[in-house]
C-alpha cells in the first residue's frame, strides 16, 4: 500500500479538522473531537448524529495505524463499540474497521483480550438443524450455534462504508467451528455472514507494532481454538502404541516364564488344641537354581466356613537370609435372602520379589480356626512365575498424562459453552 | 517426534518393567531378615518372625 491517500474535512458541529482515509468509500464519518457522526457522501458533511454516547472509548488500535496482516497491509479507519445485554449483564467488545484501497474491508474484533480477524462473506451459508439446534456446513466445517443475542452500537469512531449511527441494533447469530466463527447480523434492511478467525493477541500487536505487551486474554472465547484436545487425540494414540507394547511383553512373559516347580508338600492341621509354637515345623531344603527371580508361594487348604493362617520364613540355608511373610486363607459361604454368597477363597498366593538362586527350606506355623479338628493343606513353591500387577501398574501410570491433558481439554469446552446459549444455567433460567 | 516428554516417559517405564520383569521385582515386601540362628531348624517352634503384617495379620475375615 502505498502513503495514505487522506482527505482533510472540517466538522461542521465543531470546526474540528477531520481526515477522511478510506475517500469515497466511506458513507459516514465521526469527528474525533465532539463525537458527531457525519455524512461522508455530502460535501458540507451533513450531521446524521450529535454525540449521543454515554462513554468514551480508546481505541488499543489507534485510527490511523497501519500494519501487516497476513502478509497484506492494512490501516485503522474505524472503531466501534458494541454489547449485548444477558441477564442483565451488558457484554461489551470492540471491533476495527481495516481498511486496504486494493483489497477492501476487513475487520478485527476484541473482546477480553481475544482478537478475531473477520471477513465478511458474500454468500449466505446453508443452514442446517440437528436436535432442534442450528448448525451450518461451510467449506466441510460444521459450525455449531453457539449464541443468539441482540447487539447494540454504544461507540463509534473514524469512518464507515455503512451510516453508522449509535443505538444501531441488529440480531446477531454466532456459529463456532473452533478457530473460525461464523456471526450472522441481521437488521430490518439486510442480513449479513462474516467469518472470524481466531489471532492471538500478540500476533495483532506484532501486526501494527503496538507499545507494550497485549493484555492477557481472560476466559475462554467462544472460538478460541482447544489446543489440549488436538493433545488429547494423540497422546491416546500414543497410549495404544504403548499398550500394544506391554501386551506383547505380558505374552513373551507368558512364553519365557519357567513356573519351575521347586518344592510342594502336602500336610494337616489336626491339634486344634495344642499350643500354638509346638504346631510350626520346617520342610526339607529345596533349590531355587537360575537367575534371581521371583518365588510364589502357594497355600490352598481345604476351608469350610472357617480361616487358617499360616506364618512363613523362607530361610537361605547358605547365607541365613529370611524372607518373612504370613499368609491367611479363609473361606465362607451361605444363603440369606438374597441367595447364595460366598466370602475368600480355598486358595492363596503370595509372589516374594527377587530371590537369587540358592539353598533354601520353608519353616511353617498354621494356625486355624475351622469347624473340624482336621484340615488338609498343600503348599507349593515354584520360581519365575509371570504376574500381572507390574503390567497392569506400568499401563496406569502411562494413561495418566492423557487422562490429565483429556480432562484439561474437557475443562476448556465446559467453560467455552457456559458462556453460550446452551449452558446449563441457561436452561434452568429458561424453565422457570 | 510427537509428544517427546510422554514418548520418553513410556520408554524408560516400559524398561523399567522389563528389567522389574528380569530382576522378579514385585510390589510385595516380605520382611527380609539376615542371619538368622541355625537352631531354626531344630526347634521351629522357637523361632519368633521379626515381620507384623504382609498381607492380613490376624484380622481374619468373618462370613457375610
Amino acid at each position: 500500500m502505498s502513503a495514505p491517500a487522506v482527505a482533510s474535512l472540517t466538522c461542521p458541529q465543531c470546526g474540528a479538522a477531520i481526515e477522511l482515509r478510506t475517500l469515497d468509500q466511506a458513507l459516514s464519518v465521526v469527528c474525533g473531537s465532539c463525537g458527531s457522526i457525519l455524512d461522508a457522501r455530502d460535501p458540507n458533511l451533513h450531521v446524521l448524529q450529535e454525540f449521543k454516547a454515554r462513554q468514551k472509548f480508546e481505541p488499543q488500535i489507534p485510527l490511523g495505524t497501519r500494519g501487516t496482516l497476513k502478509g497484506e497491509k492494512w490501516e485503522a479507519v474505524g472503531y466501534q463499540v458494541r454489547g449485548i445485554v444477558v441477564d442483565g449483564t451488558t457484554y461489551c467488545w470492540d471491533e476495527y474497521l481495516l481498511f486496504n484501497p486494493y483489497k477492501g474491508f476487513r475487520y478485527l474484533t476484541q473482546y477480553d483480550g481475544h482478537w478475531n480477524d473477520v471477513q465478511v462473506i458474500k454468500a449466505a451459508p446453508d443452514e442446517h438443524t440437528s436436535g432442534g439446534r442450528p448448525y451450518i456446513l461451510l467449506h466441510g466445517e460444521t459450525f455449531k450455534h453457539f449464541q443468539t443475542a441482540t447487539a447494540e452500537t454504544y461507540f463509534v469512531l473514524g469512518e464507515f462504508p455503512w451510516q453508522v449511527r449509535v443505538g444501531d441494533t441488529a440480531v446477531t447469530r454466532d456459529f463456532v467451528a473452533p478457530p473460525r466463527m461464523l456471526s450472522e447480523e441481521r437488521t430490518p434492511e439486510e442480513t449479513t455472514w462474516s467469518l472470524g478467525t481466531y489471532m492471538p493477541a500478540a500476533q495483532i500487536w506484532s501486526a501494527f507494532g503496538l507499545p507494550g505487551k497485549p493484555p492477557h486474554a481472560r476466559g475462554v472465547y467462544a472460538n478460541q481454538p482447544d489446543a489440549y484436545m488436538p493433545l488429547a487425540g494423540s497422546m491416546a494414540k500414543r497410549y495404544l502404541l504403548f499398550v500394544a507394547v506391554i501386551i506383547a511383553l505380558i505374552l513373551l512373559r507368558l512364553v519365557t516364564a519357567s513356573r519351575e516347580t521347586v518344592f510342594a508338600t502336602n500336610s494337616a492341621f489336626f491339634r486344634p488344641g495344642a499350643p500354638a509354637d509346638s504346631l510350626a515345623f520346617v520342610t526339607p531344603s529345596f533349590t531355587v537354581s537360575g537367575r534371581t527371580a521371583n518365588l510364589e508361594v502357594t497355600t490352598e487348604a481345604q476351608v469350610d466356613n472357617g480361616w487358617a493362617y499360616f506364618e512363613y520364613a523362607l530361610v537361605n540355608e547358605t547365607t541365613g537370609t529370611t524372607y518373612e511373610f504370613g499368609r491367611e486363607v479363609s473361606y465362607y459361604y451361605g444363603r440369606d435372602s438374597d441367595g447364595n454368597w460366598s466370602e475368600g477363597s480355598r486358595r492363596d498366593r503370595a509372589v516374594l520379589p527377587s530371590v537369587p538362586a540358592g539353598q533354601y527350606f520353608l519353616r511353617v506355623l498354621p494356625e486355624a480356626e475351622v469347624p473340624t479338628s482336621f484340615l488338609e493343606y498343600r503348599i507349593v513353591v515354584r520360581r519365575d512365575v509371570p504376574t500381572l500387577t507390574p503390567y497392569l501398574f506400568c499401563l496406569a501410570l502411562l494413561a495418566l498424562p492423557p487422562i490429565l491433558v483429556a480432562l484439561r481439554a474437557w475443562g476448556m469446552e465446559s467453560a467455552r459453552w457456559k458462556e453460550s446459549d446452551y449452558a446449563p444455567s441457561s436452561d434452568d433460567d429458561d424453565d422457570e | 517426534m510427537k509428544h517427546p516428554i510422554y514418548t520418553t516417559f513410556g520408554a524408560l517405564l516400559i524398561a523399567l518393567l522389563v528389567v522389574a520383569e528380569l530382576r522378579g521385582w514385585t510390589p510385595m515386601r516380605p520382611t527380609e531378615v539376615k542371619n538368622i540362628p541355625r537352631s531354626i531348624r531344630d526347634n521351629p517352634g522357637a523361632y519368633r518372625p521379626h515381620y507384623r503384617t504382609f498381607f492380613g495379620s490376624g484380622h481374619y475375615m468373618r462370613g457375610k
